[in-house]
């Protein structure tokens, strides 16, 4: 990797990126996020008849002498939530001139970024094999952030991955946040198991499928032998012409339309990302319009 | 299928190198990318392709080859033969004047032209073509080519001819042909009408157009009421109706008409006119009719005089003239000029300018005039390059007896003809030495030369009298007279006999005995040399319009004009001439044709292809 991703200059585009969507939307991904159980908050949520060894200082007297029955007075809870931020390490997100890699990094970093704005915890996981190895556990304020989020600079993309064998395994919570999958998605492995048992652990989940420019729209034509960067024994081996060209488009709408509609099927996003988009356009296109970004 | 040029067939050699320059090329290229995962899962999407789109692959390979076959067939040049669908062709073309008669700014040569040109255009390729010319003579233009095209561009060369044509020559050379192959298509194309003939196919070119002609022009100076004056008469002759005419006459090359009268002449009479002139003399004569017609070259006539063509200018330098003058224009057809000896002594180079003669008496010149005949009478001294030399003057106390010469030489015999060698007596005489072997001694005294002629060193011709006409019975005598004569006669002899001549006749020109060529200007321009070597040379007048002649002799050039005029029965617009037959039973055997416009189909089919190619690479290189 040349030169450091996440640098003084990146981190100075995250706070500008903070401020921006700070100024411009409601919020980011809840805040202080209230949740969908009643809790303690200070913001009225519903009533509900008093049972017996209910709290009684909950119940609303207004309503009693208005209806003269017990009611009591639900607010909403406000929890600290925890994003977890899985990243395809393998060596397809790293070869070439994509640049995939990087963009995974800068997507991690500025969600990574935004949740700690929003005083929630944030764990970055590299997935090699089939583990999801942390390289950054519970970060939590800008300190933590500033003081961490340096060591995806050092991360190096090899080998394989396979995403559902290393995020089953893995401690994902329950219900207490957003989980990320940041991957080029461009495998036979299973991926789907991992995507289902985040939905079954209740998290909000965002996949992001990055992609190079020449992977989005190949230019290679004529007598091609591709070999897969990682596994040589794996190749392909044509002569490119307009009708493989469409057949490759198509492959490439079926590989996307079927991430998408795992997604969707689960109550979760999808977002694909281009090697060469911006951070900013990500963030203030994408996302915003996916209502992932609020 | 055959191939005009089957060496283009080499370039097919291209076609295996093609292949080879493919295999060898046709590499696939190897490269790691991130993932085959999308590529092998295209497999799946890719639309199962009919077969012969497994050329898909070789497409470009596929264009060049086809390119590269095609060029080298089309270099080839095919030709397709068609049996028995072409014919031979035998054309005899009418080229007599009378084609020259326009109609619609065409002459009746350029439609007979068309004719044929259409014939040969429209015929099957592999035809053989012929074409018989009958102009002065027959002349076989093409024999037997079966390229069109060069045909149609011989037919076009075709010039006109200014003679009558006779055919039976030209029917012999087309029996020829008609034995040689008796299925040949013979067409003979013609103004004539002519009788129906048999296994001729006859085209006319006429159209009944308007001509008007003048003939017969003449002129004299004896008409007895105006004796000594010109007179011109000559003929009118309307060809195909009434017509009133305008004719003028124009004089030594003027362009305004000395002469004019109108004539009324009735179809096929002969109207005859006269211009009774003031003039006693002329250069040149010009009659013309104005009324326009359809063959212009016959609305004129021109006769030069024959008397002034042939008469010679003389220079006289004396101090007293009056005696030779009156014996040059006795003798001689003379245009003297007199000068005194002091004058010429001053303007001696503006004096000679022109002149064909120059004679000096009792006077040496200074400079021997270079382009022209010399006499001397008298000399008194030597002059350069005279070829002789004056020693010193013989006196004697009484006259002494003159010898003429006994040499029995033509030559001699020539000069000296009708002399009756009287005695002649001499008092006094200049002593010459003769420097040039070439001189001829005619008289002498005492071994000494007094007449004597020969070439100088400008090899012009040089006679001279060493003596004093006043010391001397000669000059009284007749002898002298006709002696002088001879000597004019043999250095100014008649060139030409007739001035006016019909194109077709032979002009005769008279050698002159110091002539050293004879070119000969035909009115289109084109020169010729006649021969000298015989007494008359003669050559065939073959154009309508003013020939001019001009003889050398030394460095003196004499030049006469005679006029081919267009001859009386190529005038005529419709003629009758008999049947022109060839005799034989046509037979009906034809020649194998041949489709030989393949070439351009290949050409076009090789240019289809390349194009394809190219565009086809550069889609490729647009979808890179």
């Amino acid at each position: 990797m040349n030169g450091l991703i996440i640098n003084e200059e990146f981190l100075q585009q995250l706070e500008t990126l903070q401020t921006l969507v700070k100024n411009n939307v409601a919020g980011l991904f809840g805040g202080n996020h209230q949740t969908k159980n009643f809790g303690s908050s200070c913001e009225f949520a519903d009533y509900r008849d008093y049972i017996p060894g209910d709290d009684i200082t909950k119940i609303d007297w207004n309503a009693f002498a208005r209806f003269e029955k017990l009611y009591l007075k639900l607010f909403l809870d406000e929890r600290q939530r925890h994003t977890r931020i899985y990243i395809d390490a393998s060596r397809s997100m790293a070869y070439g001139k994509g640049k995939k890699d990087e963009q995974a990094l800068k997507i991690a970093a500025a969600l990574a970024y935004l949740s700690v704005c929003e005083m929630d915890k944030v764990s970055i996981y590299l997935i090699r094999g089939g583990v999801a190895d942390c390289i950054i556990s519970g970060m939590l304020g800008k300190d933590s952030y500033i003081g961490s989020i340096g060591k995806l600079n050092f991360v190096e993309f090899d080998g394989d991955a396979c995403i559902s064998d290393a995020i089953l395994p893995s401690a994902v919570g329950y219900g207490d946040g957003l989980s990320v999958i940041i991957s080029d998605f461009l495998t036979d492995n299973n991926f789907e198991d991992a995507v289902n048992f985040l939905a079954s652990k209740r998290r909000d989940i965002l996949c992001v499928q990055v992609l190079s420019k020449e992977e989005l729209n190949p230019k290679a034509r004529g007598k091609m032998h591709f070999f897969d960067s990682e596994n040589t024994e794996k190749y392909y081996r044509k002569n490119i012409n307009r009708d493989i060209m469409r057949a490759y488009k198509e492959a490439l709408e079926f590989v996307q339309s079927r991430i998408s509609s795992l997604c969707h099927s689960r109550g979760a996003d999808y977002m694909l990302v281009s090697a060469d988009d911006s951070v900013f356009e990500i963030f203030f296109n994408k996302l915003i319009n996916m209502g992932v970004v609020k | 299928m055959s191939f005009l040029y089957p060496l283009g067939l080499l370039g097919l050699i291209g076609v295996p190198i093609l292949i080879i320059i493919y295999i060898i090329k046709n590499k696939y290229t190897e490269s790691v990318i991130a993932s085959t995962y999308i590529w092998t899962l295209s497999e799946k999407f890719l639309k199962r392709r009919l077969p012969i789109n497994k050329f898909v692959g070789i497409i470009s390979l596929i264009l060049q080859i086809l390119a590269v076959i095609f060029i080298s067939v089309a270099v080839a040049h095919p030709v397709l033969t068609l049996p028995n669908s072409a014919n031979d062709y035998l054309f005899v073309l009418d080229g007599s004047g009378s084609m020259n008669i326009t109609r619609d700014d065409k002459t009746r040569l350029d439609f007979a032209k068309e004719e044929i040109a259409e014939i040969i255009e429209d015929s099957a390729n592999g035809s053989a073509y012929s074409l018989i010319f009958a102009g002065e003579t027959p002349n076989v233009i093409f024999d037997k080519i079966t390229d069109k095209d060069y045909a149609l561009l011989l037919l076009g060369k075709i010039a006109p001819a200014y003679t009558s044509a006779g055919f039976t020559d030209t029917l012999g050379a087309a029996q020829k042909y008609f034995n040689d192959n008796s299925s040949i298509l013979t067409y003979f194309v013609t103004d004539k009408e002519v009788e129906p003939s048999e296994n001729v196919q006859i085209i006319n070119v006429s159209g009944g157009e308007e001509n008007y002609a003048v003939t017969d022009v003449a002129y004299s100076f004896a008409n007895s009421d105006n004796f000594g004056k010109l007179t011109v008469t000559g003929s009118l002759v309307s060809y195909e109706s009434d017509a009133e005419l305008e004719i003028k006459l124009f004089l030594n090359g003027n362009a305004e008409p000395a002469y004019e009268q109108k004539a009324d002449v009735k179809k096929l009479q002969s109207a005859p006119f006269a211009f009774v002139c003031e003039e006693t003399n002329f250069e040149s004569l010009k009659v013309v009719i104005t009324n326009k017609d359809a063959l212009a070259m016959d609305n004129e006539a021109v006769v030069y005089n024959v008397e002034y063509e042939n008469s010679y200018k003389v220079l006289l330098v004396s101090d007293t003239p009056f005696f030779m003058t009156a014996l040059l224009q006795s003798v001689g057809n003379a245009s003297v000029k007199t000068v005194s000896t002091e004058t010429y002594s001053k303007t001696a180079e503006e004096a000679v300018k022109g002149r064909d003669l120059c004679i000096f008496d009792t006077y040496t010149p200074e400079v021997l005039p270079d382009k022209a005949a010399i006499w001397f009478i008298n000399p008194q001294q030597s002059v350069a390059k005279s070829g002789f030399t004056v020693q010193n003057e013989i006196e004697k106390t009484v006259g002494v007896k003159a010898d003429y010469t006994n040499s029995t030489k033509t030559i001699y015999k020539t000069l000296l003809r009708d002399v009756l060698k009287e005695d002649v007596y001499i008092k006094k005489y200049q002593k010459c030495r003769l420097d040039r072997k070439d001189f001829l001694t005619l008289v002498s005294c005492d071994d000494n030369p007094l007449i004597f002629t020969g070439t100088n060193e400008y090899r012009n011709r040089e006679v001279v009298f060493a003596f004093k006409l006043n010391d001397t019975n000669l000059a009284p005598v007749m002898d002298f007279i006709t002696l002088s004569r001879n000597l004019l006669d043999y250095m100014f002899p008649t060139v030409i006999d007739e001035s006016s001549y019909y194109s077709g006749e032979t002009l005769q020109v008279n050698v002159t005995a110091n002539c050293d060529s004879i070119r000969l200007e035909s009115p289109s321009g084109k020169i010729s040399y006649l021969d000298t070597s015989s007494a008359v040379s003669e050559v065939k007048l073959t154009e309508v319009g003013t020939y001019t002649v001009t003889l050398m002799s030394g460095e003196t050039a004499r030049v006469f004009r005679v006029y081919s005029a267009l001859p009386e029965e190529e005038r005529i617009p419709a003629v009758k001439s008999e049947a022109f037959s060839l005799v034989g039973e046509a037979g009906t055997e034809k020649r194998d044709g041949v489709y030989d416009d393949l070439m351009i189909l290949f050409i076009l089919l090789a240019l289809i292809f390349a194009a394809d190619w190219m565009v086809y690479c550069y889609e490729q290189y647009q979808l890179r």
